[in-house]
């Protein structure tokens, strides 16, 4: 409700020309302004050329502590920072001592369009559940995130990875709890986003 | 007798160096990456030698090592000898036609008078049209002898459409020989010397519709209906690979190189700086004895007359990447209906003028 | 040097004419005809008519056979087969023979004194201006019939759209 409100304000914020729906020209009849095809060629021989002459100053030599226009990653060299909302490799959230929150409830394993997850759960002295063995078949993940958002524990998020997940070997897409675990701290900004979008729309 | 015949050789070594060695795989290279601009990309960087990458200038070198280990590939059911014929026919008139373009005036070095031309024909945009039309023959062979239905679809489109452009092209033509009393080249170059008297501002109706029927002729976008790859795969090529592909592709490019060519001859004054007469080149370099004085003249001349291709070449370029593509019917009805009555009357208004 | 350019096209230009009438795929033969094109044109520059050599490419090499090659693509003819019997192809052979003969003859009766080409010859002004002096009447009656065949051809065309 409260985000709700937020966008509100920010609607109000904008000009009035801004809110009405923009006019989209559906006559074919062109004027005769556009009839003369030489002018509106011009029009667009300016229009790419101005884009042609912005990118080629600091093209050659890009200047020194200035941002590209151009918004290409050159990949290799430059990795991508993906935004909270991207769906990488899915990741096993590990508590600050290193223990997983995972509680072997099988929703996950149940949800999964894929049949990636599979789960043997197991109980500590204590009594508290625990997975025994956690693994996930990345070979068979469809990266849809299903299993974050049933998780009820926070306990299974899709992290920002996207690199290295695939080797030509089906056996070595198998990834254990292990492999899975990644500190909290690492996750945090998903564990937010998941937190938001799911509390919103679903509860 | 030897003198003339070295000043030939240096003259078609410079020439076919200049096409064949730099701009022919230059352009390739400026394609993509000025594409790549105009559209905020990057464009092909990646090829390197020792890490090197210099911009991907290195990416001409590459294509070409890429290209010529190809398999020759000649379809089952093709026609073999036009199929192998084709290629050259589309290559050769564009290398040829550079050969009555002056490319800089006439000097006089040490008592021997040079003219920058290789042949200084009396009917040189006659021979030039010659060879325009035969290039035809290649895409049309091409396309007929590949024993493939896109390529007879790109042949026959190509046919049509060089055809129809010609006689537009033509008539535009003739209002510019007109203005200048002369079919040679060098004659319509040393008659630009006034800045006044540029093609430009005494045919700017036949410059714009010149310019169009070569893009025409040139089979690029937006009138690259014989190729076109969202309906003919690639047009009358399709089925060309390795060596003879490279030919089809630098026929292209070397077009290109001699429409800009002709156009800075025809309506940009040749190979003069606006305002300076050749006289004033020669006497501004006058310190460096009279040989001195002419080979440098000739030298900014040269220089002059190949920025201005250049531009031009960058100008295709940007209109090649800026228009889409015309339904074939506009392409016909552009040039049967539109151009072609314009051509008419621009000639109608050049001989009123200069009858008045 | 001049003899030599001129056997070599004139050569040429015989072979491929042969080459036109005996070749049995319709596409070759328009390039053989072709081939004696610009064989041809090239003889007229051996005769210092340049404009005439531009002309003959550019109109009959240039956009005649283009056209041709066009309509032989869109028809698609098929390939004859068979042959020609061997009687008829000696018959063809003495009436070429004979043809030939009498040409050459006729020919040699026809004293032409070779005229000295004056200066400016062929060029395009001066071909200009024979045609618009000299000749401006068969130059006119051309452009009638011209005119009258690209009229008849609109309305041959324009009619078959109309049904």
């Amino acid at each position: 409700m409260t985000d709700n409100k937020a966008f509100q304000a920010w609607v109000g914020t904008l000009p009035a020309d801004k809110l009405k729906p923009k006019k989209v020209r559906k006559n074919i009849e062109l004027s005769l302004w556009e009839r003369v095809y030489l002018i509106e060629v011009l029009r667009g021989l300016a229009i790419t050329s101005r884009h042609f002459f912005g990118n080629l100053v600091g093209f050659v030599v890009p200047p020194k502590g200035k941002k590209r226009k151009i918004p290409t990653v050159y990949y290799p060299e430059e990795k991508a920072v993906m935004p909270p909302a991207y769906r990488g490799r899915p990741t096993l959230v590990a508590n600050a001592d290193g223990t997983e929150r995972c509680v072997a409830c099988g929703l996950c394993e149940k949800i999964c369009p894929a049949f990636a997850i599979s789960i043997v759960g197991d109980e500590r002295q204590d009594g508290s559940r625990y997975p025994g063995s956690y693994t996930l078949d990345l070979s068979r993940c469809v990266f849809c995130g299903y299993c974050e958002e049933v998780c009820p524990k926070e306990a299974i998020v899709m992290s920002e990875e996207y690199e290295g997940l695939c080797t030509t070997r089906r056996g070595d897409m198998l990834y254990t709890k292990e492999q899975l675990l990644k500190p909290v701290d690492q996750l945090q900004k998903r564990i937010d986003y998941v937190r938001r979008i799911y509390a919103k729309c679903n509860y | 007798m030897i003198a003339d015949l070295t000043e030939t050789i240096v003259k078609i070594l410079f020439i076919f160096s200049i096409n064949v060695g730099f701009y022919a795989p230059i352009l390739g290279w400026v394609e993509r990456k000025q594409s790549a601009l105009m559209q905020d990309r990057v464009g092909a960087n990646r090829a390197n030698i020792f890490n090197f990458k210099i911009i991907g200038l290195f990416h001409p070198i590459a294509d070409a090592v890429k290209v010529l280990t190809k398999e020759d590939f000649i379809p089952e059911g093709a026609d073999k000898f036009f199929h192998t014929l084709a290629p050259f026919l589309s290559l050769t008139p564009a290398i040829v036609t550079f050969a009555v373009i002056p490319f800089g005036g006439a000097y006089e070095l040490w008592g021997h008078p040079v003219k920058l031309v290789i042949a200084d024909l009396n009917v040189g945009m006659l021979f030039i049209f010659a060879f325009a039309s035969l290039s035809t023959y290649g895409v049309v062979l091409g396309g007929w002898s590949s024993n493939n239905n896109w390529s007879l679809l790109g042949g026959l489109r190509a046919s049509a459409q060089m055809l129809s452009y010609e006689v537009a092209m033509g008539l535009t033509l003739i209002g510019v020989f007109m203005v200048y009393g002369s079919l040679r080249l060098t004659d319509i170059g040393m008659i630009q010397e006034n800045f006044f008297r540029w093609g430009i501002f005494m045919q700017p109706l036949g410059f714009v519709l010149f310019f169009t029927c070569a893009i025409a002729e040139n089979k690029r976008a937006p009138f690259d209906q014989p190729e076109a790859e969202s309906e003919l795969v690639a047009g009358y090529f399709t089925e060309y690979s390795s060596m003879k592909f490279v030919m089809f592709w630098m026929g292209e490019f070397l077009e290109i190189v001699t429409i800009s060519g002709i156009v800075t001859t025809l309506f940009f004054g040749a190979w003069h700086l606006p305002f300076v007469t050749d006289q004033m080149l020669v006497s501004f370099f006058a310190g460096a004895g009279p040989n001195g004085a002419a080979l440098l003249a000739m030298l900014v001349n040269v220089v002059v007359f190949f920025a201005k291709v250049s531009f031009f070449i960058w100008l295709m370029m940007t209109i090649r990447w800026t228009l889409p593509r015309f339904r074939y019917d506009q392409v016909m009805r552009l040039g049967w209906k539109m151009l072609l009555p314009l051509a008419l009357i621009n000639i109608f208004i050049t001989g009123i003028v200069l009858l008045v | 040097m001049q003899l030599l350019m001129f056997y070599l096209l004139g050569f040429g230009a015989v072979i491929s004419a042969l080459l036109l009438v005996t070749n049995k795929r319709p596409v070759a033969a328009a390039m053989s005809l072709i081939t004696v094109m610009l064989c041809l044109a090239g003889l007229y520059v051996l005769l210092d008519a340049h404009l005439i050599a531009a002309l003959q490419i550019i109109v009959y090499a240039g956009a005649i056979m283009v056209l041709f090659l066009f309509v032989i693509m869109l028809l698609n003819i098929e390939e004859k087969s068979g042959r020609l019997s061997n009687r008829k192809i000696a018959l063809q052979f003495v009436g070429i023979l004979v043809v030939g003969a009498t040409l050459i003859a006729v020919a040699g009766l026809i004293k032409i004194s070779p005229a000295q080409v004056t200066d400016g010859f062929g060029t395009t002004e001066a071909v200009g201006k024979m045609l618009f002096t000299d000749f401006l009447l068969p130059f006119e009656i051309a452009s009638i019939l011209l005119l009258a065949a690209i009229v008849g051809a609109v309305i041959l065309a324009k009619r078959r759209i109309d049904d």
